[in-house]
Parts: structure tokens; sequence; C-alpha cells
């Protein structure tokens, strides 16, 4: 919703501003791009922004309250099929407002408002939102990250166990069944640690 | 028509005129072409040719409207 201007209407009443304003944003369709005052220009951009987005909804209601707005057809016409497809991907910010210099005559200052027709090239997020989502990033890893460590470390405990444990087997065949046993319930320990560490990551 | 009661004093008259100031235009300054160049913070630049000849109003680097 576009803030209400305060201060004077533009013109000699309200009335006169909502023709001159109806009259640019016609214009600003038909011609993608044109010259006007600053101040003219900027009342312009919340009324040609929200006919815009009237014009992407794209039904018979939308159009119809645009029509209230700008009585030309063909300009609403254009306005449906031609420029709210190229805007579709755009997130808001469909005008442009560069200022020009001053005018010959009465000096007032001039601006140049222009849709955006280019095609949306999404920016890297700025630095604080990025490092914002990298320390929320980074916590959340961090103590799985740990947890998974220690699994790790039992596991290779584990296993230097069981290694402890292999090598006397060999040596002394003797001890071999109560030593496989002993390895047989390492083992499953094994596969349970490297089991949760997959689960983890 | 309403007239004056007295006469003003030349030091009030001097008073009201030591407030009408000029004030300082900012601008900004930056390097073209090895040239020092001032001008007025965020508004369209003419780029000239070689002989000096305006040829369209540029901003960031992206043409905004003929001269």
């Amino acid at each position: 919703m576009p803030k209400p201007t305060k201060g004077p209407r533009l013109g000699g009443g309200p009335a006169h501003e909502r023709l001159l304003l109806a009259n640019l944003a016609a214009a600003l369709f038909t011609h993608k791009s044109i010259q006007t005052t600053e101040t003219k220009a900027k009342r312009l951009r919340p009324l040609a922004e929200r006919l815009i987005t009237f014009a992407k909804r794209g039904d018979l209601h939308a159009r119809r309250r645009v029509l209230s707005v700008i009585t030309d057809k063909g300009v609403v016409h254009e306005l449906f099929t031609v420029i709210a497809p190229q805007v579709a991907e755009r997130e808001g910010g469909y005008t442009r407002i560069v200022k020009t210099g001053y005018r010959k005559g009465d000096n007032a200052p001039m601006a140049v408002i222009e849709l955006v027709l280019e095609p949306v090239t999404k920016k890297p997020a700025s630095s604080k939102k990025s490092a914002a989502r990298a320390e929320t990033k980074v916590e959340k890893p961090k103590p799985a990250a740990e947890k998974a460590e220690e699994a790790a470390d039992e596991a290779a405990e584990d296993a230097v166990e069981s290694i402890e444990v292999e090598l006397p087997a060999e040596e002394a065949p003797a001890e071999e069944a109560a030593v496989e046993e002993a390895a047989v319930e390492d083992a499953p320990v094994e596969d349970e640690a490297p089991a949760e560490d997959a689960e983890k990551e | 028509m309403a007239v004056p009661k007295r006469k003003q004093s030349r030091a009030n008259t001097s008073a009201r005129r030591s407030q009408w100031k000029a004030a300082p235009v900012h601008l900004v300054k930056s390097v073209e072409n090895g040239r020092t160049v001032y001008s007025l913070p965020h508004r369209a630049k003419v780029v000239e040719d070689s002989a000096g000849t305006p040829l369209y109003l540029e901003y960031k680097g992206r043409k905004v409207a003929d001269v």
C-alpha cells in the first residue's frame, strides 16, 4: 500500500491531480520511459507500480480497477499483455527514477521515470544477512559435528580394543572361543557407531 | 493599507539583511580520463564525444535519456 502523500495536491486540486497522474501513468505504459519533473515522477511511482501489480494479477476484476484509473483500453491491454509478463518474476520495484538536471525556462528539477523491464538478476544477499545466515548455519552443525567426533572416537576405541583382542587370539588359539565372542560383541558396536554418524551427518 | 508607525532603524534593517546567505553547493569529486570533475550527486551526467559534443545522459553506466 503506497503511503499517502502529504502537502498540497499537484495541479489545481484533488481531481486535477488524479487526472494528471492517470495521464502520466498512461504515457509511461505506452512509451516505457518518460521525462517529467522530479515531484511528478515521485508521485507517479506508487500509482504506476500499483497498476502493474493489478496487471500481474491479470483477472477481470483487476482489469476493471485499472480501467477506473486509465480509461484508455488500448493502454490497459498493452499493460496486461505486454508489460505484466515481462515483470512477472520481479517482486516490486517496477519503475526507476533518474534525476536528469534542471529544465530550461523555470529551472525545475527534471527526472526520467522508466519501467524496469530487464530480466531479474538475483544479487547475492547483503553481507549482514549472509553473515547472520552463516552464524545460524554454523551453530546448528557444531553440536552434530561434536557428537559425530565423539562417536568416531568411541568407534576408534572399540576398534583398537578389538584389534588388541584379536592379536592375542592369533597368538593363543586356545583362547579363540572367548576372544571371538568378544570380537563378535565388539563388531555390532562398530557397525552401530558409523550408522549413528551417518544419521547425524 | 497598513502604514508603519515608526521609522525602522538601520540596525534592524542590517540585522534582517545579514540573515540572507548563500549556501555552498555540495558536489562530488571524481576523476574521468585523468581529469578531476566536480558534479552534482545522484544526477545523470552528459556524455560527450572527443570533440565535446553532448551525446546522451548517463547514470550508473546506463544510458538514461537523449540530451
